[in-house]
């Protein structure tokens, strides 16, 4: 049983597609309010890591506790772990067919059984977060990519979740639209929700970061504050690529 | 010489469309003076020359046109079949509850899980009541009696009503994670959808009796219905997983990121987009079903075909088969041409609701 303070602990988790191992055996231990920078090469495995947190992926050796809850075959345990846990995913993924609010108050009239009016107050709460509540009865597609993200975040804090897992939720955006993604992660971060972030983005890595995880070939490398990871990084792969991500 | 722009006019489009050049001019020339003799000839043929009247029958035959009092004069056959003359109101008002209950279930407000049932439960009450009696002092009249066009839309109703929800149920299970429940669906349908119709029609008809305990067996009229409804489910299931197929997979991923369980996922992501992506299609076969309800004549069924060939069966009205089909013809578009109206104004209503 990990300790109270523990958000997520992964211990000895391997976890194959056919033959390829994609997760060679690891070992990871997120407290409450840690925000961990994921980052490596494409293919290292960093996305598969975090969608093994809510079982968006299967895993196959090891195990995975999320907040005290065991993550193995038992569907209520994998409903209790998704509800406490938010994603933000690389293409967004709302529900084209809803409005903006609907997005929103779906899952917690459906999922937490609130009554309509309380989920649409939340919602509206979220989306003035994220700064754009004056959307709230548009559809997805004619948002522009950078509101998509966003609303997918408010989305995602609708449930209030105890852990976000953001999977490269920059990295489908034209480069006008990350700042302001980034801005309410920060924002995020400073009102201390843990955070899990598959992210290429160095500079927020350095900003909000506690602890910056480097990974390369299903492996975590290397590990360390961004002050460590970025100033003095000991392993070569690692140095390769910070200079290729930092080089010019 | 330099073009200075100016608003086109009809003028400057027609130019445009079909004059540009000397073969634009010969072929518009052409295919016009075409299509004004044909619709000419059309006209002439069903207004000008055409004898209307019942009483008027001697008249037909003298100049070319079309001899209408064949209509007239038999169109409670057509439309009724072989229910008995005096009760047809019933079938009349029976096939206007259908016709009306299929209008309101296109309306968005009754697209609810608990009014569209209610609806089609009470459509196919009143007209259960009004076609077989046997209640309120209505005097009973079995299905080999029913004919005409209100068999031909009950068929039609009952096969999409029952036909719908297990198309679903097959998309569902034919996409299952259990590799032999997927496979077993998988192979069911394809050898319901190898089969042909009337094979299938028969063999509920005409096989089934001898197979199924005699409680289960009930009237001929059903079973089909029951045969046809399993075979447009098989199609529609297709047609509702190639729907589901064009979703990104992140749709369903988000949802169950969400906590969403396996129900909540497939009731309000995955069948929402998947009717939408699927709807030309789907549209399509509930043409090709209205059409094929012809096929229960070879069960001894009167559908409105059948009630028509009947209508031009004597010896006084034997030549005037072109104008019976006419107009049998002519009720078949209505349906059909209303059928894809609907389903435009579907396509119109989901493209602005995803914009």
């Amino acid at each position: 049983m990990p300790a109270t303070d523990t958000a997520v602990r992964i211990a000895d988790m391997d976890k194959y597609y056919g033959g390829f191992h994609a997760l060679k055996n690891i070992n990871l231990d997120i407290r409450k309010g840690e925000k961990i920078v994921v980052c490596g090469p494409s293919g290292s495995g960093k996305s598969t890591l975090i969608r093994c947190i809510n079982k968006l992926e299967d895993y196959h050796a090891g195990s995975i506790n999320v907040l005290g809850t065991e993550l193995d075959d038992n569907l209520d345990h994998i409903d209790e772990i998704r509800r406490e846990t938010g994603m933000v995913f690389q293409h967004f993924n709302l529900f084209p067919h809803m409005t903006i609010l609907e997005n929103c108050t779906l899952a917690p009239i459906l999922v937490r059984k609130q009554k309509r009016e309380e989920a649409e107050a939340v919602a509206m709460e979220f989306l003035n977060k994220v700064r754009i509540p004056e959307q709230a009865d548009k559809f997805p597609g004619q948002l522009s990519g950078g509101q998509q993200q966003r609303v997918a975040i408010a989305r995602a804090l609708c449930m209030k979740p105890e852990i976000m897992l953001f999977d490269e939720p920059t990295s489908a955006l034209d480069p006008e639209m990350i700042s302001e993604v980034l801005d309410v992660m920060v924002s995020l971060a400073e009102e201390g929700m843990t955070m899990v972030c598959v992210t290429h983005e160095m500079g927020f890595a350095r900003q909000v970061a506690d602890r910056v995880i480097f990974m390369a070939d299903g492996e975590i490398v290397e590990q360390g504050t961004p002050e460590q990871f970025f100033d003095n990084p000991q392993n070569e792969r690692t140095k390769t690529f910070l200079s290729q991500v930092l080089g010019h | 010489m330099a073009k200075t722009y100016h608003r086109p006019t009809l003028l400057d489009h027609i130019r445009a469309r079909y004059f540009a050049t000397r073969l634009d001019t010969a072929m518009s020339v052409l295919f016009g003076a075409l299509t004004l003799w044909l619709l000419w000839s059309l006209l002439d043929w069903a207004v000008l020359d055409a004898v209307f009247r019942a009483e008027d029958r001697e008249h037909c035959g003298h100049d070319a046109g079309a001899c209408w009092s064949v209509i007239d004069a038999r169109w409670r056959l057509i439309l009724f079949g072989l229910y008995p003359f005096d009760e047809q109101w019933r079938s009349a008002i029976a096939c206007a509850a259908i016709v009306l209950v299929t209008a309101l279930s296109c309306v968005p407000w009754f697209w609810n899980a608990r009014r569209l049932p209610v609806l089609w439960l009470a459509g196919f009450a009143v007209f259960y009541v009004l076609m077989a009696g046997g209640f309120f002092g209505l005097k009973e009249i079995p299905p080999q009696s029913w004919g005409g066009l209100s068999l031909t839309i009950f068929v039609f109703a009952a096969v999409a009503i029952i036909g719908m929800p297990l198309s679903i149920v097959f998309a569902l299970l034919r996409r299952s994670e259990l590799p032999w429940i997927a496979r077993t669906m998988g192979l069911v349908i394809d050898t319901i959808r190898s089969l042909p119709l009337l094979s299938i029609m028969f063999t509920f008809a005409i096989v089934l009796p001898f197979v199924l305990p005699g409680w289960l067996i009930g009237d001929k009229l059903y079973r089909v219905i029951v045969g046809y409804a399993l075979f447009f489910a098989c199609y529609q299931a297709e047609i509702i997983r190639g729907g589901m197929q064009a979703l990104p997979a992140g749709q369903e991923e988000a949802a169950k990121a969400l906590g969403m369980n396996y129900w909540h996922r497939i009731g309000y992501i995955v069948l929402p987009q998947a009717f939408r992506n699927a709807l030309p299609p789907t549209i399509n076969q509930f043409v090709i079903t209205f059409k094929e309800t012809s096929l229960v004549v070879i069960i001894g069924f009167f559908d409105v075909m059948a009630s028509g060939n009947a209508a031009f069966g004597t010896a006084e009205w034997s030549f005037a088969h072109i104008e019976v089909y006419s107009f049998v013809a002519l009720i078949f578009f209505v349906f059909v041409f209303a059928l894809s109206r609907y389903g435009a104004y579907l396509e119109r209503r989901l493209a602005v609701a995803s914009r």
